[in-house]
């Protein structure tokens, strides 16, 4: 079959044409919008008009044959419209009140998980992992699913005092919002790299090698026409991997997974803040990972049961105090939790005002 | 029918109530060999904790140095079905909307010519494809661009911008984020499919300061809407909070940032110059309270993740500028930016770090944008300070400080 | 100067470096328009001349986008060997 023909530089399709008609007709004129339940909501215009959304969960990863299905419910149900969000959820644009129920019932029937609307946990924004990345310590779609398979009620029904983001980066490149979610997990490299002169010196620019290291670990090794790693000065970030693949920094027993906590994106209540390390390691054990998934309930179960209506993970721990933090959760504090890299001196504490643990 | 490779690590995630990512590959692997082989080498990895897969090479389709990821297996022998399988980028529309017709088109193309396997969407915003040959990659992009889809962004490009779904569901949003986004996508076409920059440059456009695209976080250059006048308080509508149960005291007054939100037991008033604008009493109180004035956006710049040498969120650089079509202003700020960093940055510096490298003066004299209060948190703290000779003749000449 | 010429002087520089430097699309304008005193727009524009016609290709490694000339391969899957 011969090909169309190809057009260059003609960006992504107008938006317009794939909007509902009474977005069209209410665009920028809407009043106010309302939770009906964890997995429905409605949006009323000045005019009155509402629009109804459905959320339902993905996993992200979706096969063609999934996306054939939700554009039958689509059909059905809402005039064949509907959106994803950032989080990788689908929404399905409900015009006619009559059709919601009718098409929950179906997305039940379906085995299709509906919620992570409002003061609960959404979907988790994730990267690629062993799936189909190159650097990748971990799975990420796998802790997302065994984390999710122990959080699930807190997609589809239970209240948290707010908003919980939860993210999972398969490295330090963090393909994902990571360094600014409620709980999150990044996995780390651990060990040294090992360096294939040989291949260095064929396929890799050496100073560009040596300028990649943020910690000026990385020396030129001018007899293997190569590069040699201080041992000291390496954090095992992978940059050096990143752009001179034959420095091999992947390693079975020793990549692993770090849990960080109380980042978040808004400017509600409080400035926008990173995400901050609560566990420092664990190893990789796939399918379930069940240790990881604990830690995470935990640190859910501590804040759901500490913090005020409101409060976000990280402004109930700045408000109680880091100290309580590890009170609270048991979580061990230990020589990898204080910063000796850019943001020690904004971290270390200068006052000897603080309570007891 | 049976699949080729035995997953009993993977079966095991085919467990429990939240949708499994091997269910779909597995969908996917029943029609398509990629699909399985792709199956097989993550139940591998599953086994000895380590990924195999290799990355770099192929870019794109004849003319255009990105859209496509090169990915190459580690083990082509035991896995020959994905000793290429390469992700696609296409751009996707503003807001993630879309017709079940035109996503059926795109799946009905995909399962022609790759694994059938998607994420919708990318972390960039992108609808990913993942996972082709290199004969495909051609036919694919006539197949595609025939019909109207173009590829996204990847290496040392514009990304491809993404945003919020602004005015066309939500009622915080200060600008038309989608507008914005569709008309800059297409104004930087040649950037972003032909990789020209030092690094990559991402732009993603929040309508309110929830900014549920996480451009604070995630972009290089983020346009967050705002407003200049007062929030308007439905009175009655802060009675019906009131008797539905919220505590407004606790709720709303005590956890206003800046303590300019009283509540006497009938009357909600603002002090509206105390304001910051952080959102948290109107996302509460959608019904009561509303923006109003002049709305436009706040222009942060210069986040990312961790590597090279720690995270950066973005800052304030410009504190309101108008976003209104055909949006010059802004498009000619944005234009003054990336000239700025792509004739100053080395090799894969973002423009975060060649801020922190070369002084915010720089920057912002380039970019033509004065040293505004709301630009910092505080002040400099150390006594080190740069001057110009230029900075006299204005210290000279001034009657006071 | 013809725009063959500048191709080929932008082709001999691709050549030269080969193996040597990754080269991105600026390293090549800056040097050309150096060499020939021309516009940089020039140069980039038959720079992209040659891009779309499998003359150089768009290249990604180290972490970074670069150009060069195109192996044997691609000119195959391009249908141009």
């Amino acid at each position: 079959m011969a090909l169309p023909e190809r057009q260059t530089d003609i960006g992504p399709p107008h938006y317009e044409q794939f909007l509902p008609p009474v977005i069209k007709k209410n665009y920028a004129k809407w009043k106010y919008h309302e939770v009906l339940d964890p997995g429905t909501m409605v949006h009323v215009a000045e005019s009155g008009d509402e629009i109804y959304t459905v959320r339902v969960a993905s996993p992200r990863i979706l096969a063609t044959e999934t996306i054939y299905e939700i554009c039958d419910l689509a059909d059905k149900y809402c005039d064949g419209y509907l959106r994803f969000t950032s989080r990788n959820n689908i929404e399905f644009l409900i015009s006619d009140k009559s059709k919601i129920d009718p098409l929950k019932k179906e997305l039940k029937d379906r085995k299709y998980t509906v919620g992570g609307i409002g003061p609960r946990i959404s979907n988790v924004v994730h990267t690629q992992g062993w799936v189909h990345c190159h650097s990748a310590c971990t799975d990420a779609s796998g802790l997302v699913k065994a984390m999710m398979d122990e959080l699930y009620e807190y997609f589809t029904e239970k209240e948290l005092p707010n908003k919980v983001r939860l993210a999972v980066a398969c490295c330090v490149n963090m393909c994902g919002a990571v360094h600014c979610s409620d709980i999150a997990l990044v996995a780390l490299h651990t060990k040294i790299p090992v360096v294939d002169n040989d291949k260095v010196g064929k396929m890799c620019e050496i100073p560009t090698v040596v300028g990649s290291c943020p910690t000026t670990a990385i020396r030129p090794n001018p007899k293997e026409k190569s590069i040699t790693i201080n041992y000291d000065k390496c954090m095992y970030c992978g940059n050096c991997f990143t752009v001179c693949p034959p420095i091999s920094i992947k390693d079975a027993e020793r990549d692993g997974v770090a849990i960080v906590v109380g980042g978040k994106i808004c400017s509600l209540r409080s400035d926008p803040k990173f995400s901050k390390l609560a566990i420092p390691f664990f190893y990789n054990e796939p399918p379930r990972w069940p240790k990881i998934v604990a830690a995470v309930k935990n640190i859910l179960d501590v804040y759901a049961r500490n913090a005020r209506k409101h409060e976000r993970v990280g402004e109930w721990i700045e408000r109680v105090g880091w100290e309580e933090f590890f009170k609270l959760t048991g979580i061990e504090f230990t020589h990898q939790h204080i910063d000796d890299f850019t943001f020690m001196r904004d971290t270390l504490r200068t006052s000897a005002a603080f309570k007891w643990a | 029918m049976s699949l080729k490779h035995k997953t009993p690590m993977l079966d095991e995630l085919e467990k429990g109530p939240w949708p499994s990512f091997v269910t779909e590959m597995k969908k996917a692997a029943k029609k398509s060999p990629m699909a399985e082989d792709g199956l097989g080498q993550l139940e591998k990895s599953y086994q000895t904790k380590l990924g195999y897969w290799k990355h770099g090479g192929i870019v794109g389709v004849l003319g255009y140095g990105g859209g496509v990821i090169g990915r190459y297996s580690d083990l082509p022998e035991e896995f020959p079905e994905v000793a290429h399988f390469h992700t696609i980028r296409i751009n996707q529309p503003s807001g993630w909307y879309y017709t079940t017709k035109a996503l059926r088109e795109i799946c009905e193309i995909w399962d022609r010519y790759g694994s059938g396997l998607t994420n919708m969407h990318g972390s960039t915003g992108d609808l990913v494809l993942l996972g082709t040959n290199t004969e495909s990659l051609e036919p694919l992009f006539a197949e595609y661009s025939s019909r109207g889809w173009d590829l996204g962004g990847s290496g040392s490009c514009l990304r491809t911008p993404s945003c919020c779904l602004g005015q066309s569901r939500c009622e915080w949003a200060n600008y038309d984020t989608m507008d914005v986004i569709y008309n800059l996508t297409q104004e930087y076409q040649d950037e972003l499919h032909r990789p020209a920059f030092a690094y990559k440059f991402k732009i993603k456009a929040a309508g309110c300061a929830c900014d549920c695209v996480a451009s604070i976080a995630r972009s290089d250059c983020a346009i967050i809407g705002t407003w200049k006048g007062d929030i308007l308080i439905d009175q009655a509508e802060v009675k019906k909070y009131a008797d539905g149960g919220m505590n407004i005291q606790d709720e709303i007054v005590g956890m206003c940032p800046t303590e300019c939100v009283s509540y006497d037991g009938k009357e909600l008033k603002i002090n509206n110059p105390q304001c910051n604008r952080c959102m948290h009493c109107i996302a509460k109180m959608t019904r009561a309270l509303r923006p109003s004035g002049e709305r436009g956006a706040t222009i942060c710049i210069g986040s990312k993740a961790p590597i090279v040498v720690g995270s950066l969120l973005s800052w304030v650089v410009v504190p309101f500028i108008k976003v209104e079509a055909p949006y010059t202003e802004l498009k000619e700020l944005i234009a003054r930016i990336i000239e700025w960093w792509d004739d100053n940055a080395k090799p894969r510096e973002r423009i975060g770090e060649l801020i922190e490298v070369k002084g915010m003066r720089p920057f912002l004299e380039a970019i033509g944008v004065p040293p505004q209060p709301q630009q910092v948190k505080e002040p400099r703290k150390d006594p080190f300070i740069f001057f110009k000779d230029e900075d006299f003749e204005k210290i000279y000449t001034k009657d006071k400080y | 100067m013809e725009e063959e010429e500048i191709k080929e002087k932008i082709f001999a520089y691709s050549t030269q470096m080969k193996g040597k430097k990754k080269l991105k699309e600026k390293d090549i304008i800056k040097k050309i328009a150096a060499d020939t005193g021309l516009e940089k727009d020039v140069v980039k524009k038959a720079l992209r001349a040659m891009i779309n016609v499998g003359k150089l290709m768009y290249s990604y490694g180290g972490g970074a986008s670069s150009v060069e000339i195109p192996s044997d391969e691609y000119l195959k899957e391009k249908g141009m060997l």
